[in-house]
């Protein structure tokens, strides 16, 4: 009996040795810490259907993702700028002037089609686009099918963009944009409101916080 | 009958190892429900194990339908590798989530698993893959890619040693 019992303990243990030597690996693998941060997009379309797009990518997998595709323009993390669209703009020097200016205001246009202004502040760049000829073609297509005219709704574009991330954004040399060293400065700075744009049929709204779920 | 129990125990024991090895993965589940009249219910559980040993199978297979498929997925490789290493750093997570009238798709990762779900008016689907599994399904093909590479070398030496013996 004794023997028996014996037997059934060293069974046991070895039994307890197996399941702990073949426990999930992926238990073990190294959890996201609080500290991570995620890139959010939430995209809420203002028609009937009330479509909602939410996603939520953590910075880190994203960075590491991200020189693993290979794909058109996009190499190892860096996209290449095709300079025939640039008509001859060197955004390297206009970003570099930004830069070294003073806090202010920099560019103010007012117009019956769009306003926008430029303005750097405290190591960010923000940009606001009042766009109104979407409005006014929205409210003549109302009058010409006859039908009462919609609320006009102007689209708001506002991009907050720490230069230091546009520093990394252009880090990589001439014609190439280099998303991971942005995507790291991104990081590193913190919760940022990024994007958001509101229209007549959308919302947009791009931010970067430490939660892995969207608002 | 002391025997006879040690024997018990033996195989016992060595049934409980198989089957701790079997699921040490965890289990793919699949459930796919159609919501038309006839529509098809599927739901399925499979070990996780057996899709990494079902692909070192299918290597075995005369035609070599893994390698053949390795070629086509190579360049996704590395991205799926990448991916399935960077997910197991957060387990319980929501990638993405889409919401319409029509239908619903919710990217997610729960308990280490890769989870998507679809729920629409006329079918749901419900697919949870460890995220183990996508590392060694990215290794079997990789595997598979440098075996058809070496197979290619081999042949192209031996048909220019052939030439080289008859000049």
């Amino acid at each position: 009996m004794n023997l028996s019992i014996r037997g059934f303990l060293k069974s046991a243990a070895l039994l307890a040795l197996a399941a702990c030597a073949l426990a999930p690996v992926a238990g073990l693998a190294r959890a996201a810490t609080d500290t991570d941060q995620w890139i959010h997009i939430r995209v809420t379309s203002k028609d009937a259907k009330g479509e909602v797009v939410r996603i939520n990518v953590p910075i880190e997998l994203a960075a590491k993702v991200l020189p693993a595709i290979n794909k058109d323009q996009l190499h190892d993390g860096k996209v290449r700028i095709d300079s025939a669209h640039m008509e001859d703009v060197d955004l390297r020097v206009i970003l570099d002037a930004v830069r070294t200016a003073k806090d202010g205001e920099y560019v103010t246009v007012q117009s019956n089609e769009n306003n926008v202004r430029v303005s750097k502040s405290n190591g960010v760049l923000y940009i606001y686009v009042t766009d109104k000829e979407h409005a006014k073609k929205a409210a003549k297509e109302d009058a010409a099918k006859g039908a009462k005219a919609s609320e006009a709704v102007e689209t708001k574009v506002e991009i907050k963009v720490p230069m230091k991330v546009v520093d990394a954004l252009f880090s990589a040399g001439k014609d190439e944009l280099d998303l991971v060293a942005a995507l790291r400065a991104l990081s590193a700075h913190g919760d940022t409101e990024l994007v958001t744009v509101k229209d007549a049929e959308n919302d947009v709204h791009i931010w970067i916080d430490s939660k892995n779920t969207a608002e | 009958m002391l025997v006879l129990g040690k024997v018990a125990l033996g195989l016992g024991a060595t049934l409980a190892m198989c089957t701790a090895y079997v699921f040490h993965e965890g289990v793919i589940r699949v459930d796919v429900d159609e919501h038309h009249r006839g529509g098809e219910h599927v739901h399925f559980w499979v070990p996780a194990t057996t899709v990494s040993a079902g692909m070192r199978l299918a290597r075995l297979a005369p035609q070599h339908p893994l390698e053949q498929a390795a070629e086509q997925v190579k360049p996704y490789l590395p991205v799926l590798r990448t991916l399935a290493k960077e997910l197991q750093k957060y387990p319980d997570a929501e990638f993405i989530d889409v919401t319409d009238p029509e239908q619903h798709v919710h990217i997610a990762t729960v308990n280490g698993k890769l989870q998507i779900d679809v729920s629409g008016d006329d079918e749901t689907v419900h697919v949870q893959v460890p995220v183990e599994t996508l590392m060694d399904v990215a290794d079997r093909f990789e595997d598979a890619a440098r075996s058809a590479r070496e197979e290619d070398w081999r042949v192209g030496h031996a048909k220019h040693s052939a030439v080289f013996d008859s000049e």
